[in-house]
């Protein structure tokens, strides 16, 4: 372990040019790669979702051939779109889904987290483990009987059996506040107690607003998650056009024997914007959130 | 709480009856926290995982009462299925090989872009867009750019002289070319590490520097150990994922067996040969297209089977660093 | 330690649920009412909706929808509610889910059995037998992959035919006047056609034999050389029957010619996605392929000046009497169990499959072949030249169907993934490979109560 004496006794070394020249020679050749690389990555990353925008305003003969390059620009193909397909209605309904089912992952997992992390109660361990489990369950699973279920209340062709389990359990959401929770010192919320909050008040209180930022990575991974889920869907809303949200609406552009890339590839650029926007400025808090080493002050 | 060891030795009543109702009473605030999370698990998984043990032990077509067909659906899954096997090895190449990468992937572009000292945002925003992607449209554009003949990446290939291979069309190659479609699409778990090096406290490497500790040392005694909580979330996040690969190996096969479809032709699953054919694929197509919904439920149990192995080994992983959190 | 209310409170709600389960499956065994009866038609006045699930869209989705609607004239007050880009995976789920449409078509024959044996589409042979509809004027191959065990569970609403396209400047070029008839002929003939680049690979490709490839399917091609599915006692017979050995025998043959598989794989990642631009026939970097009726359209819109005939499929030497026909399938219709107005249903279904005019007119929209021999002579049909040839094949008397079975496409992926093992070389005997892919089917029958 180093020492205040340690360092007192190494005396600042003094450089020989040569040295120095090759130290700063160093960090600009450093710098230089760095960037390249991070450039590099860059475009490589960009590449496929370049492809996407390039077929999107291609003429429909040229998409998916050896041509790379729109030979024609199709701009208006983003218009035609919505001519299409109902994407406005499509928009609605994956707004409404992914809106709900965020609010009501935070509604129901915060309270679960809170008792997870900071109270400690017989069985805690176990329903703990229990929520890894689920996390961990491929959906296809438990698909059947719970399809079934929905099928006897009546209630598939619609978003409600995608939006009503989040208002339960959604194990991903319980996990991840769970360990945001658990980098929150226990003396906040000891301080808030002693002061007369009973436990909902010191969560609501004290704990929430010290964990926004795991709060808001949470509500950002559910509100990804559902924006592009095609599964679930598929499977409950695929009976009834008018329920479709975004991720359906791609396969809308299939004709008896083929498909129209060029209108495909323009409906994928148009659900993907919301999200970017979304991202772009949720940026900086979305990524001061998800630290796990704790939330500093 | 400031009971001395004489009145804790012999409780009097009423101390015995405040702490009852204070148990009472945390017990309450418990299930009122708790009361959605467990109705929720069993409605949503308790009831399913019964219902489909019982299922695996029926004959289902989901059109028809289900009939008891006693252990033969086990019995198929063991001896005369073949592709049951092939869809398990599938997957757990994904789980073991996909789960190994994306971590090591991640780790490393997050370091690339921890030392950026300009453009950080940009680059950052760049390498989480493909997430945002839908996963069938995302797949079909990768697809495209890995295609052997026209595809940018072995045109590229063939101007510096390398032979880029066949990629998706290549039962060999389709599950790596898979995985890198699945390291192109990791910028969620790229930048939940980025966040997490960004954080490690820069005097321990100072202080390690001055010990004289290379590049490597540094990071082996500093930097891992400070994210190693990180990198095991990443673990747990990546056998998910490998674990339920499902949308993308469907339309990677119909794209590469040239006819493109975004749903998936289930006579084109898993080209080539069978190579991309994972265990929730499989059971999606014995179940939902070929009505054998019985069967489906026993591929269903086992599969649950193995995620519980997998779930345990990770929770003990999760309370003993957690317990080393706690103690440190 | 005795367990806390909250635990026995737990296990309690798991019994409760477990039990609720075997008490409603138990007891969802209400009959829905069986085919025996019809429903009757509706009064010429009469005012209802029909729902009619397709994976129609954009405009074909407006030509079958233009064809639906003529049966307003016979009632005009029946609204037809046409919901496109509905597949097989969604029909089956409405089916399951309680609220199916009154009437259902797909693109697909293969799940018919898989429909008819779990009751999931409605028996029409009671309907048929009460309107006196003398179905005669559909061919046989027809026919059959709409029925199953004797129930006769969709109406075909037009069809597809396959043949053979070939490039006329190609054959110019190479001396070859008339289309191949045998295979011997075929692999000739792709032999001339076929041009190598220097360094061995394939540059034109006579005939690519990759299955699966664009059209070639085992299924598809299984007709030309006589090899069925099923035996006579309904159990997979691909080892037995000669048609299938001479099928992959001829496939290897080819493969071979054109320089093994990794050649071909080459060649073939480099052909372009089906029904794009890029199509390799389009393109001319295959002489010859193997398609249905409706590539017609797509060179049409993508490759007028492609210089192009079509010709019945070449047949196995031993079959040159069977020359002209070729393999069909097509969209079917039907009325799904639980539908709500049956009886509309089937006049509906009456309209679209066997109403000449309504037939051309969507014939001439989708391209596709019509299915009764009166509206094979229609005038009104407005198709290229290349078209007739289906027509014709249609009309020969020598259509071959797949046979429908219980198991959906099961078979077809058997046997799809056994081709491909073959043409990678990784099946050193054809004939015990074929025994296993026998077993493989043989064992998804079993799980349908059907094979033995």
């Amino acid at each position: 372990m180093i020492t205040l004496s340690d360092t007192a006794r190494k005396p600042p070394v003094s450089v020989p040019p040569r040295v120095q020249f090759k130290r700063n020679w160093d960090k600009r050749l450093s710098y230089i790669a760095t960037h390249a690389v991070g450039i590099a990555l860059g475009v490589i990353f960009m590449l496929p979702l370049l492809f996407v925008f390039l077929t999107a305003v291609m003429a429909s003969d040229q998409a998916m051939t050896a041509s790379l390059w729109p030979t024609e620009w199709h701009f208006e193909n983003f218009v035609k779109v919505f001519q299409k397909a109902p994407l406005l209605e499509y928009f609605g309904n994956s707004l409404l889904y992914s809106a709900l089912a965020t609010a009501g992952a935070l509604l129901s997992a915060i309270p679960a987290a809170y008792a997870l992390a900071k109270l400690r109660w017989r069985g805690q361990n176990l329903f703990f483990m229990l929520t890894v489990a689920a996390m961990l369950l491929p959906p296809q699973v438990t698909v059947v009987p719970l399809y079934d279920l929905w099928v006897r209340m009546g209630l598939t062709g619609t978003l409600v059996p995608l939006i009503v389990p989040y208002f339960f359990f959604d194990a991903f959401s319980i996990f991840l506040l769970r360990q945001f929770f658990l980098t929150i010192p226990k003396d906040y919320l000891e301080a808030a107690k002693i002061d007369g909050c009973n436990e909902f008040q010191a969560m609501y209180r004290v704990l929430i607003p010290m964990a926004k930022p795991g709060i808001a990575a949470t509500a950002m991974f559910c509100f990804l998650f559902t924006w592009n889920d095609y599964f679930g869907p598929l499977l409950y809303t695929g009976e009834n056009q008018d329920h479709w949200p975004l991720s359906l609406a791609i396969a809308s552009f299939r004709g008896m024997h083929h498909v129209e890339w060029n209108m495909t590839m323009a409906a994928t650029a148009l659900i993907m914007a919301p999200v970017i926007v979304l991202f772009i400025f949720a940026q900086k808090s979305f990524v001061k959130g998800i630290t796990f080493t704790g939330v500093k002050g | 709480m400031t009971s001395t060891l004489a009145e804790k030795a012999s409780p009097s009543a009423p101390a015995t009856a405040r702490a009852g109702a204070r148990r009472a009473k945390r017990r309450r605030t418990v299930l009122f926290f708790m009361a959605p999370a467990f109705l929720g698990f069993l409605i949503f998984f308790g009831y399913p995982l019964i219902a489909t043990v019982y299922y695996s032990f029926t004959r289902y077509d989901l059109i028809n009462p289900p009939q008891f067909i006693g252990f033969d659906n086990y019995v198929r899954m063991f001896t005369t299925e073949p592709l049951v096997g092939t869809a398990a090895y599938n997957t757990l190449w994904l789980v073991v090989i996909l789960t190994v990468c994306r971590v090591t992937f991640s780790l490393g572009i997050a370091s690339v872009i921890s030392r950026l000292k300009s453009g950080v945002g940009l680059v950052r925003t760049l390498c989480y867009l493909p997430t945002l992607a839908p996963p069938a449209a995302a797949t079909l554009a990768f697809v495209f750019v890995f295609n052997p003949e026209f595809g940018p990446v072995n045109r590229f290939l063939r101007l510096v002289g390398i032979d880029g291979g066949l990629w998706f069309n290549s039962p060999e190659m389709s599950k790596p070319a898979l995985t890198l479609l699945a390291l192109w699409g990791s910028g969620e778990l790229m930048i939940i590490i980025l966040a997490a090096l960004l954080d490690v406290p820069t005097e321990q490497y100072e202080a390690a520097e001055l010990d004289g500790a290379g590049l490597i040392r540094r990071f082996w005694h500093v930097t891992l150990p400070s994210i190693s909580p990180v990198l095991l979330f990443g673990v747990v996040n990546s056998i998910i994922y490998a674990l339920q690969f499902f949308t993308q190996a469907i339309v990677a096969a119909s794209a590469s067996a040239g006819t493109a479809d975004v749903a998936g032709n289930s006579k084109l699953i898993g080209a080539p040969q069978n190579s991309t054919l994972t265990y929730p694929i499989w059971l999606y197509v014995q179940g939902f297209r070929y009505f054998n919904m019985g069967y489906a439920a026993a591929m269903a149990v086992l599969l649950f089977i193995v995620s519980s192995g997998f779930t345990w080994i990770l929770v003990r992983q999760l309370r003993k660093s957690q317990h080393q959190e706690e103690g440190a | 330690m005795p367990p806390t209310t909250r635990t026995r409170r737990g296990a309690l709600l798991v019994a409760a649920a477990a039990a609720s389960v075997l008490l409603t499956s138990a007891c969802s065994g209400a009959a829905a009412p069986s085919g025996g009866d019809t429903a009757a038609a509706p009064g010429k006045d009469d005012k209802l909706t029909l729902t009619v699930y397709s994976k129609f869209t954009d405009r074909e989705y407006g030509v079958v929808t233009a064809g639906l609607n003529k049966l307003k004239a016979k009632f005009p007050n029946i609204e037809i509610k046409h919901e496109g880009n509905q597949d097989d995976d969604k029909l089956t789920q409405s089916i399951r889910g309680g609220n199916p449409p009154d009437v259902a078509i797909s693109f697909y024959t293969d799940n018919l059995g898989a429909w008819c044996s779990t009751g999931s589409f409605q028996d029409l042979k009671p309907y048929i037998e009460r309107d006196k509809i003398d179905l005669t004027q559909i061919p046989d191959a027809v026919r059959n992959y709409t029925e199953y065990q004797g129930k006769r569970c969709a109406m075909p609403m037009l069809a597809d035919v396959y043949g053979l396209y070939y490039n006329k400047d190609m054959f110019a070029a190479k001396g070859i006047t008339s289309p191949p008839k045998t295979t011997t002929e075929w692999f000739e003939d792709a032999k001339k056609l076929t041009e190598f680049n220097p360094d061995g690979s394939i540059k034109v490709a006579g005939f690519l034999p990759s299955m699966p490839f664009y059209a070639n399917q085992a299924q598809y091609w299984a007709p030309n050389f006589g090899a069925p599915f099923l035996g006579p006692d309904g159990k997979s017979d691909l080892a037995s029957n000669p048609g299938w050995k001479a099928m992959f025998e001829f496939q290897k043959k080819m493969i071979d010619f054109l320089g093994g598989h990794d050649k071909v794989e080459q060649f073939k990642a480099g052909l372009g996605d089906e029904y794009s631009a890029d199509n390799g026939f389009h393109k001319g970097k295959l002489a010859m392929i193997y398609d249905g009726e409706f590539r017609t359209a797509f060179l049409k819109d993508q490759a007028p000046t492609l210089n192009y005939a079509t010709a019945p499929a070449p047949v196995l030497d031993t079959m040159a009497d069977h020359y002209g026909g070729g393999f069909t399938t097509g969209t079917i219709i039907a009325i799904p169990k639980g539908a709500k107005n049956p009886g509309a249903a089937w006049e509906l279904i009456k309209q679209v499959t066997l109403d000449t005019d309504t037939l051309v007119d969507m014939a001439n929209g989708l391209k596709n072949v019509p299915s009764t021999k009166a509206s094979l002579t229609s005038p009104k049909l407005d198709l290229q030249p290349q078209f007739k040839t289906f027509l014709d094949i249609y009309d020969s008397g020598k259509l071959v169907a797949n046979q429908t079975t219980p198991i959906g496409d099961a078979h077809l992926k058997a046997v799809n993934d056994f081709a491909e093992k073959w043409q990678a070389g990784s099946v050193p005997d054809l004939t015990a490979g074929l025994a296993k892919v026998d077993a493989q089917i043989d064992d998804e029958l079993k799980q349908k109560g059907a094979g033995g």
